[in-house]
């Protein structure tokens, strides 16, 4: 504990020197505030700030907050977002100046602005590996089924590759899917999928925006070691009600918006539920043995803010979302019901402190649970498994001068995880009883401070430095096997609050970005990383099943460090942004079932004694070429990578390509708009196929035959390849109207607003292998015995149709 | 826990999944000894030996029958005898063992002496079965040796038995077994059971279950007539039940951790075949070397039902 308390000294004076030091900022101004939009009164995310003549700018952050040091004097200064008009102003920078913008107040209605705010961007930050996602361009491309799912566009990216047809689960450069931090406005999600991942837990009319860390990971963000995934929720209008929505072909959704006092605060509700179980019921009459099976899902999404004063606002955010399955065979007088869903509720708090230091608080809920329950004449059958999070943070933002951007802050977590809790009963015998259900306890908590500054007018470096710390608790018990003949099973306890096992880590970040040009630059970064939670997945796919599990005595943190380092150039005067990125990842403590562990086997023991270790390399190189402005949108992304395991317990020791090892990846989309009424949309993927373990030999034991695998994810299914494409027309915006004043025809706005999207999923009807297995039939000793390998396909071309509207 | 198979099934309700038959490359086979053995209380030692295929290679009878292996060493040694087992063929059978040996392989009696094949036992009494006895196994063949061990438990008895009649049926019912688990040890169980008359037993649906649910606890659970499902003369709508007056035998055998380990597997294998929600999972073996399959002691007790409620 020593050597803790040791780092901590050393990280806090290091911090009061950073603070002391960039506190000499006599001669200089601060312009700060916050920018917002004129119509809803939303705080606009990135919007930029700069001072032409000083070649000096900031960007504001998730709050909409900006702060700007220079040294005394008059300037012209320049504000601009995407999708607004940029805003010029005189400013004199004699004394300190708060200035609040609410932008698009210049703009006229029939005017449709594309300006390139992020021009540049691309090439100036330090960011490497990040990419933003517009939420309304998303809304423009296929969607499945008519849902527009943020994930599903986020696979499309570079480096970033789906875990099966339609998964919500994702991989990040030959990362894990559990290795993902998703965030939603700063709640950790732990299963961000609904009905076995074919739809996102995020609905797009709720969102704002998409911001995805594939390398070079800030400090200020930790616990995984792949990537994160911020999404941050709509906050509401403050001006005015709004009411938006859309009828689909598997799921409706309502979203109502409106000020809680006007220009003070608002609210926003947005809620989802599909019908695929209503439609189910209608087709399946009550005389049928199936009647009362069905699936439904729905998620609610709510989020309030409110302007205390000048210096504080505050913010309340809440997503719940449930899937229930239910199947009944009446004949056999046989029922499941497997319900799952998340809970994420988060309470911020934004404070200034000065016109330089800004402070977030966060304390964050978060909750994942899965239920299985059957009944069978007498015998009860359930499982349960979840994890509950309690959380804290803290956040520090410091602007002492032009050149440097400072954050420190501390976050801590309680975790609860439950694996698996499975209580089995027949008549009046209790095989298991849920009330022993094994919980397991845990903190994890950090401390970080980073700084972003420009060591001279071509090179910006971001540096950080983050140090993490986990204990296991008690009540645990811990279970040790015997071999059922000398030596007997035994187990040792501990009592609650008792550390088990503690570990702790230093997580150096870095990166820098180095102008070469106006418009090309060199970034490079490096992230260490520790993960003390772990996803652990006994099926081929992904599903609800799937359970976290924490750190403990015996399943040590992943540790993992990226190395990343790209060309970025802009063409035609920034129209085409374009990027070329090299990274190698390192990874330690992977983990993975044993070799023949079936589902229960750690029933009445601890799952980790059924866990195997081991670790894992990736590589590749990711090609980008992106068209934000103007009427025709999109990108072409390749990569060609390589991901392999190495666990002395699995595949005798020997080196194997992941499940999601992809040699090529490409992925073509594009929006099109035609004009006002018309908008097009597509989306191309190749893929080489996932590899999977299938049987190489077969044998007969007792005159059944059984299958002999060959070496682990040996064998290669097909390439995927998929088209999808779209179609969006929009109802007419404006109405002609006859000035009273000057008696002349004006086009006005209609207030409500509608269009019809159009989707075709897999145009060309690919049958796609989704998994494959070896099938056997017919009789060995009637010699018509037959094995086959068969692969599966999900999704044939389906077509969708979604009616949007809002007022 | 046979939930995953559930959701499968849920699954695949679902999703009108399509499927079409591939060829794909499946690379890692290498051909390996296959030992089927098992020794259980006052009967001799039975080890048949045969070899594993590619998985694209014929599957047709003639393949099934080329599979077993003759000329191998074998001997059984309990820690006092050691003896080397006879090979006895299908061709060469002593009088009175052709049910026995039709049921082993699965061809007909009549058919028996038409192939030639093979399997190790012996009638040397000192080396039968007894409770409490560890049995260590070696298979010498084309200059590899693979040896393996397995224990001859001390068995546990149905506390009862007892026939309840189902639903509104007046003559037609599910035999049922009472079961007393010893406690705070592990204990592994094969369930078999015959019609009075008929020359074999026959497993359960699920033959193999361990204690880890119930330990030290008393309970019930039934079981059908698996036999009656092939029947052509059994009625549909009757199928899986025992009759008003049948009398039912009973064997319930107890085995080792290790070898139940192959048979849990081995049925997780074949009730999960192509399920993409389960692991590939090989059945793990008892024998070293590098061979596949088992050797297992077996202790029955055995109890009879006649079926009246």
């Amino acid at each position: 504990m020593h050597r803790i308390e040791e780092i901590m000294k050393n990280l806090l004076s290091l911090l009061l020197v950073l603070i002391t030091f960039f506190s000499f900022s006599q001669g200089k101004s601060t312009l700060s505030g916050y920018i917002t939009d004129v119509k809803s009164g939303e705080a606009i995310i990135g919007a930029k700030i700069s001072i032409p003549s000083l070649k000096q700018g900031t960007v504001t952050n998730t709050y909409g907050f900006y702060s700007l040091t220079v040294e005394k004097g008059n300037y012209v200064i320049e504000f601009s977002a995407v999708g607004q008009k940029t805003e010029t102003r005189n400013i004199d920078l004699t004394n300190d100046v708060t200035l609040g913008l609410e932008m698009g107040a210049a703009l006229s209605e029939l005017q449709e602005v594309t300006v390139n705010a992020k021009k540049g961007e691309n090439v100036n930050s330090t960011k490497i590996g990040q990419i933003e996602l517009d939420v309304e361009k998303i809304k423009t491309l296929p969607a499945f089924m008519g849902e527009v799912d943020i994930v599903k566009t986020i696979q499309l990216l570079p480096g970033v590759s789906s875990v099966s047809e339609g998964g919500q689960g994702f991989y990040v450069r030959g990362g894990g899917p559990d290795q993902n931090l998703v965030l939603l406005d700063e709640g950790v999600v732990y299963n961000a999928a609904h009905l076995f991942g074919f739809f996102s837990v995020f609905n797009a009319d709720a969102v704002k925006s998409v911001n995805l860390i594939k390398g070079g990971m800030p400090a200020n963000f930790g616990g995984r070691i792949s990537s994160v995934l911020e999404v941050n929720m709509n906050e509401g209008n403050n001006k005015r009600f709004r009411v938006k929505g859309g009828i689909g072909a598997i799921s409706s959704r309502l979203t109502i918006e409106g000020p809680l006092k006007k220009d003070r605060g608002s609210f926003i509700v947005s809620g989802r539920r599909t019908y695929i179980d209503l439609i189910m019921k209608a087709a399946i009459p009550d005389s049928s043995p199936f009647a009362g099976s069905g699936y439904y899902f729905y998620d609610l999404n709510l989020k309030m803010n409110y302007k205390l004063g000048e210096k504080d606002k505050i913010f309340l955010s809440g997503y719940y979302g449930l899937d229930k399955f239910s199947f009944r065979s009446n004949e056999d007088d046989f029922k499941v019901d497997m319900p799952w869903g998340n809970g994420i509720a988060a309470f911020r708090w934004n404070h200034l402190f000065t016109n330089k230091l800004f402070m977030n608080v966060t304390t964050t809920f978060s909750d994942y649970q899965f239920s299985f329950l059957s009944d069978q004449d007498q015998f009860k059958f359930s499982l349960k498994s979840g994890v509950r999070d309690v959380g804290a943070k803290v956040d520090f933002s410091y602007f002492p001068n032009s050149r440097h951007k400072i954050k420190w802050g501390a976050d801590y977590i309680y975790h609860t995880f439950t694996p698996s809790s499975i209580s089995a009963e027949s008549d009046s015998v209790v095989f298991l009883d849920p009330s022993n259900a094994a919980k397991l306890f845990s903190h994890e908590s950090a401390l970080y401070v980073m700084d972003e500054f420009d060591l001279n007018e071509n090179i910006r470096i971001n540096a950080g430095l983050r140090y993490s710390m986990y204990q296991h608790v008690g009540p645990f018990t811990r279970y040790i096997k015997g071999d059922g003949i000398s030596t007997q099973d035994t187990s040792i306890n501990y009592d609650k609050g008792n550390v088990i096992k503690f570990y702790n880590g230093l997580e150096p970040r870095i990166s820098f970005r180095w102008l070469l040009k106006d418009n090309s630059s060199i970034k490079g970064g490096y992230s260490y990383n520790y993960q003390y939670v772990h996803l652990t997945s006994l099926s081929a796919v992904s599903l609800p099943t799937d359970i976290w599990y924490p750190t403990t005595d015996k399943a040590k943190p992943q540790q993992g460090w990226q190395a990343s380092l790209g060309y970025y150039r802009n063409f035609f005067n920034d129209k085409y942004e374009a990027s070329v990125e090299v990274y190698y990842k390192g990874m330690k403590n992977l983990i993975e079932y044993a070799e023949g562990v079936l589902p229960g086997d750690d029933v009445n023991d601890n799952t980790d004694n059924y866990l195997v270790f081991g670790n894992g390399w990736a590589y590749g190189i990711e090609f980008f070429l992106r068209r934000n402005f103007g009427n025709f949108t999109g990108w072409i992304g390749y990569t060609w990578a390589k991901t392999e395991r190495k666990f002395p317990d699995l595949n005798n020791g020997k080196v194997y390509p992941a499940k999601y090892d992809r040699r090529h990846d490409l992925t073509v989309v594009g929006s099109y708009k035609l004009n006002e009424r018309w908008t097009f949309g597509a989306a191309f993927i190749y893929a080489t196929g996932n590899t999977l373990t299938l049987p190489s030999s077969w044998y007969v034991q007792d005159q059944a035959l059984l299958f002999n695998y060959g070496a682990r994810n040996s064998t290669r299914m097909a390439p995927y390849h998929r088209l999808d494409l779209s179609a969006t027309l929009y109802g007419k915006k404006f109405k002609s109207k006859t000035d009273e004043l000057t008696g002349e025809t004006v086009q006005v706005k209609k207030k409500y607003q509608s269009n019809w999207s159009f989707s075709v999923y897999n145009v060309y009807n690919r049958a796609n292998p989704f998994f494959l297995y070896v099938d056997n039939d017919g009789d060995f000793l009637q010699g018509d015995f037959k094995i086959s390998v068969k692969q599966v396909s999900l999704f044939p071309i389906i077509p969708s149709v979604t009616w949007n509207f809002e007022f | 826990m046979k939930y995953t198979l559930i959701l499968l099934s849920l699954f695949s309700l679902f999703l009108s999944a399509c499927s079409k038959e591939v060829k794909i490359d499946i690379p890692g086979y290498e051909q390996q000894v296959v030992i089927d053995g098992s020794i259980e209380t006052d009967a001799p030692p039975l080890v048949l030996l045969s070899k594993s295929n590619d998985i694209y290679s014929p599957t047709n009878l003639d393949a099934y029958l080329e599979n077993f292996i003759s000329g191998a060493i074998v001997t059984v040694s309990n820690g006092l005898t050691t003896v080397q087992l006879d090979e006895i063929c299908t061709d060469n059978l002593p009088a009175g063992t052709e049910e026995i040996a039709a049921g082993i392989f699965g061809i007909p009696a009549a058919e028996l002496a038409n192939f030639h094949l093979c399997a190790y036992t012996s009638f040397n009494t000192d080396i039968w079965g007894q409770v409490g006895k560890t049995y260590n196994l070696t298979v010498t063949f084309d200059g590899k040796t693979y040896t393996s061990s397995t224990t001859i438990l001390q068995s546990t008895p149905p506390v009862n038995m007892f026939y309840k009649l189902s639903g509104s049926f007046t003559d037609k019912g599910y035999s049922w077994v009472t079961l007393n688990d010893p406690p705070n040890q592990y204990d592994a169980y094969k369930l078999q059971y015959k019609r009075s008359g008929k020359p074999q037993f026959e497993d359960v649906w699920n033959p193999f279950f361990d204690d880890q649910f119930f330990d030290g606890k008393t309970f019930d659970f039934s079981f059908d007539d698996k036999t009656t499902y092939d029947d052509p003369n059994v009625p549909d709508n009757v199928k899986g039940y025992f009759n008003l007056g049948d009398t039912v035998i009973l064997k319930l055998s107890k085995l080792d951790r290790s070898a139940y380990e192959f048979f849990e597997k081995k049925y997780n294998q074949l009730f999960n075949a192509g399920n993409p929600f389960s692991t590939p999972t090989n059945v793990p073996t008892n024998i070293k070397g590098g061979a596949l399959g088992v050797w297992v002691g077996y202790s029955p007790a055995y109890d009879t039902l006649v079926c009246i409620p």
